[in-house]
């Protein structure tokens, strides 16, 4: 095994993935972004249901891989702040696949921290029954026109949405996040402590 | 002193002993059955119990169960759960009255009727009245499925068990069961060879009268949780427990008197003591084959149990007596 | 007046009485045959299921919380719990995305045993259903036939990575740390252990021998096939918009897999066939999974004849941070597509990450394809669909 054939593959790959996002976009009327050979392609939240829709139908992306949202804030409660700061907002994204070449496409909306609401999609893929649901209890999300927005994995008197980044973890509260100093130094340098039988 | 004793007291024995057989029948063959099943998976089985081959492991449980706390659920009908267990034992003692052990009408039965297999079939169902009163007392949805389950799997398969053995009873012009046994004797060869459609039906009934796999739909552990014995506990579990095996037993003991010519055997004579050793090895080759079954099949579902009944073995065992009644007749 | 009101009361009553209310019956959390702590509220007439309704979350431990404040290394340790059935293989997907980020690529080497391994998994895996599929259809004996191959095949992954069921053996950028704190001596012990190359070679044929003899048992058993076949079908177009996948996508008809279109482990490199059935029925997904058995130790057989040479692991800096950017890395494991969505800002962990597990998909059929189902076909139906509560829960 040489390595150019490997890399000719490679460049091919991103080509026919590059030309996979564009197509996707085209039709979903979004603006599309390839990260690390993962296809997202952004739309309005106004047009989301529209462009599931077509993406299980004239895209042919039958397959409901999953559905998700990201809490984007400046403001986290565990963890780390993000460095540099980001636009506040929720992200919804909902990942869709073919069947034969395994595209797989990423659509994403961004939805307000005011209000986050969105048409739901369960009855384009009925699949996405459980996860609008799983959104919903841990970011608040509310889909519109979702058969039974109930709670899903927590129990119906929880409070809160887990998953934003406000919430707060109790194990975090009560031991903190050691953040970057949880990492001892190699054993080499002397300054860790020795692994080191002591008994030998 | 003479040894002759009287009526009463030789009756009051007899049924001691035809009472004292059903748990120790019940804790050998449950024995037998956890070994043999163990060697079938590639397993030991019972080890420890006992000192050797985990011979006392049935003793052991025993004493585990009666230890054990006696739960009635809340909601349950007490009097009914009570004497559930009760009946389905009941039922398995009563049948061993009839069973021939030895040809000599004092000694080698209870108590030989005129009618013998009709009662022998009636009584085995004395048994599903406690299995219902057991589902429905329990006051559990589960118990409820699997109580009704055995009520419609009972009655569909009494019906070839009664018609099974009506070939034999045909052949051997009497349905005591003494007769049926010296019917055989006497002619040298079992029923089983002339009546084999009728023995394979017996059977097939038997193991779902018995609610045992592949027709356990009543107790369906994946399903039902434990069927109609979710909620016993201790000794009363302890009942439903024995009243199987021993069940096992009295059926087996059935199907080797009508259809294997019960105490005998090719050139042996039958006045002899072997005899109940005789029925009783044919006794374990059947009960052997029922563990066998056991542990190879899985589980029917219970609309292809219905049809099973309805649709093949109950034609079958018609024609079967047609065809009987027919030869019976012309040969 | 009073006659005719006696007679509306009577007909009432019959009307009453014709009218079976359904009855609800509450299978679960705690059941034989849920696989942990799944509960479906069933409202039945008689046997037959008007309406099912399956409650999760009785297991949810809130692994996508947890992963936001702990570092990757750390990550690993706890994304073994997802389908403790085939720890391994959840393993995979995460540290590719994770590397993909970096920038950087394992060795071969590393690859080739990931590979390895992660088909140990499946084997397992599928083995774990071979075992408890037929349980709950009431044959106990094919247990015992599967789960004492699998215990081979457990004690290969076992003497590669020190655990059975959570191996925690994949680094970023590699497999087992080679510049691991210790002394020096023991990195000469780093690599597969001498003799696993013979040993699996041993296993994998007795496994395909136990195949054949559970094939024999099982798929030559009438009560068997009449429990199963034409029971539970799926169709693939709507097997595929509930996110169903892996074996039990195949089994409706989809050559779909993505050991064959991904790159996330050299698949390529290999020749297997991917079964497909025809149905969709219970039936269709006990045989996919008992070819993929044999599919996954020819896959092995391939990958220990020619395990390439190279070092086990990248390089990596001591203190990872993953560079930020985002990136979606699925795997074809033992009950379906696995995958990570992995969001990093830079920092010592990730900001998000999105586990996308095959049962849950799995298991989200359940209303569509238990309607109108019996009662004991619920059990033959779930238990054909094989799925982990770990992996449901999350």
């Amino acid at each position: 095994m040489t390595a150019s054939p490997s890399e000719n593959s490679a460049s091919e790959t991103a080509a026919a993935i590059e030309e996979f996002a564009d197509r996707v976009a085209g039709a979903v009327g979004g603006r599309a972004e390839v990260s690390h050979g993962t296809v997202k392609v952004r739309v309005a939240p106004s047009s989301w249901k529209e462009a599931l829709t077509v993406a299980s139908g004239d895209l042919g992306l039958v397959f409901l891989s999953w559905l998700s949202a990201i809490d984007w804030t400046n403001e986290v409660a565990v963890g780390d702040e993000p460095d540099e700061p980001v636009e506040e907002r929720y992200e919804l994204l909902c990942a869709v696949s073919d069947l034969s070449d395994g595209n797989l496409a990423i659509i994403s909306t961004d939805l307000s921290h005011d209000s986050p609401s969105i048409a739901s999609v369960a009855d384009v893929y009925p699949g996405a029954n459980w996860h609008e649901r799983e959104a919903a209890e841990m970011f608040g999300i509310d889909f519109v026109g979702h058969p039974d927005l109930t709670k899903l994995y927590l129990p119906d008197s929880f409070e809160g949405y887990p998953l934003r980044k406000g919430f707060p973890l109790l194990s975090r509260e009560v031991k903190p996040w050691p953040g970057k100093v949880d990492v001892e130094d190699m054993p080499e340098n002397g300054t860790g402590p020795s692994t080191e039988n002591p008994g030998a | 002193m003479s040894l002759e004793l009287t009526f009463w007291w030789l009756l009051a024995i007899k049924l001691a002993v035809a009472a004292a057989v059903v748990p120790v029948i019940g804790m050998v063959i449950g024995y037998a059955e956890m070994k043999l099943s163990a060697h079938m998976q590639s397993r030991v089985g019972p080890y420890f119990a006992g000192g050797r081959f985990g011979w006392a492991q049935l003793i052991a449980d025993g004493v585990k169960f009666i230890q054990k706390e006696d739960i009635i659920p809340e909601e349950a009908d007490r009097p009914v759960f009570k004497w559930a267990p009760a009946l389905v034992m009941l039922g398995t003692m009563a049948l061993l009255v009839i069973v021939p052990v030895h040809p000599s009408p004092r000694y080698g039965i209870v108590r030989d009727l005129e009618v013998g297999i009709f009662y022998a079939l009636a009584i085995s169902s004395v048994s599903t009245i406690g299995v219902l009163m057991a589902g429905w007392s329990s006051a559990n949805k589960y118990s409820m499925i699997g109580g009704l389950r055995a009520a419609g799997q009972l009655i569909a398969y009494e019906l070839p068990l009664v018609l099974a053995t009506v070939g034999v009873v045909i052949q051997a012009g009497t349905m005591s069961m003494q007769g049926i046994v010296s019917a055989q004797v006497a002619q040298g060869w079992p029923f089983v060879l002339t009546q084999f459609i009728g023995f394979a039906i017996f059977m097939i009934a038997t193991l779902a009268e018995l609610t045992r796999l592949p027709f356990d739909m009543p107790i369906a552990e994946s399903e039902l949780v434990m069927g109609y014995v979710t909620e016993y506990s201790g000794f009363r579990f302890l009942f439903f427990f024995l009243a199987e095996f021993a069940n096992m037993f009295s059926m087996s003991v059935i199907a080797a008197t009508l259809f294997l010519g019960g105490y005998g055997l090719w050139g042996i004579n039958p006045e002899t003591l072997l005899s109940p050793i005789i029925l009783f090895a044919k006794v374990g080759v059947l009960v052997f084959l029922m563990i066998w079954l056991r542990w190879t099949l899985p589980r029917l579902r219970e609309d292809q149990l219905q049809t099973l009944a309805w649709k093949w073995l109950i034609p079958i065992a018609i024609a079967n007596i047609i065809v009987t009644a027919v030869l019976k007749v012309v040969l | 007046m009073e006659s005719t009101f006696a007679h509306h009361l009577s007909e009432a009553a019959v009307s009453v009485e014709l009218e079976t209310e359904g009855m609800t019956l509450n299978i679960g959390p705690q059941h034989p045959s849920t696989h942990g702590v799944l509960r479906l509220v069933a409202t039945v007439d008689g046997e037959r299921a008007t309406n099912v309704r399956p409650v999760i979350g009785y297991m949810h431990r809130g692994y996508e919380k947890l992963s936001e404040v702990r570092t990757y290394p750390q990550i690993i340790t706890i994304i073994n719990r997802i389908d403790w059935v085939s720890g391994f293989a959840n393993e995979v997907p995460f540290v590719v995305a994770a590397e993909r980020l970096m920038g950087v690529e394992a060795p071969p080497r590393a690859q080739w045993i990931r590979l390895v391994l992660t088909e140990m998994a499946r084997i397992s895996s599928h083995l774990v259903f071979m075992a408890s599929y037929p349980l709950e259809l009431g044959a106990a004996t094919p247990l015992f036939f599967a789960l004492r191959e699998r215990e081979r095949v457990l004690d290969l992954l076992e003497s590669v990575t020190g655990g059975r069921f959570h191996p925690n053996f994949n680094r970023l950028g590699g497999v087992k740390p080679v510049y691991a704190a210790g002394p020096t001596t023991k990195k000469a012990g780093m690599d597969i252990p001498s003799g696993f190359l013979a040993e699996t070679r041993d296993a994998m044929t007795k496994v395909l021998a136990t195949c054949d003899e559970i094939e024999n048992l099982v798929a030559g058993n009438e009560v068997f096939l009449a429990r199963t076949k034409d029971v539970g079908i799926m169709p693939v177009d709507v097997a595929a918009s509930y996110g169903v996948s892996g074996p039990n996508l195949r089994a409706s008809g989809a050559g779909f897999d993505l050991r064959k279109v991904s790159d996330y482990l050299p698949y390529s490199e290999f020749d297997f066939d991917i079964p497909v059935g025809r149905n969709g029925d219970c039936w269709d997904r006990w045989w996919v999974r008992l070819e993929e058995i044999r599919q996954s130790c020819r896959i092995i057989t391939q990958a220990i004849d020619g395990l390439p040479s190279s070092p086990l692991q990248a390089k990596v800096p001591r203190i990872i941070k993953v560079p930020a950017g985002e990136t979606y890395v699925r795997a074809e494991n033992p009950k379906g597509e696995m995958g990570y969505h992995l969001v990093s800002l830079g920092g010592l962990g990730p900001y998000r990450l999105k586990i996308r597990s095959a049962s849950f998909s799995n298991l989200s059929i359940l209303p569509w394809i238990l309607e109108e189902a019996l009662v004991p076909d619920f059990i033959a139906i779930m238990g054909s669909l094989d799925f982990v509560l770990g992996d449901v829960d999350r």
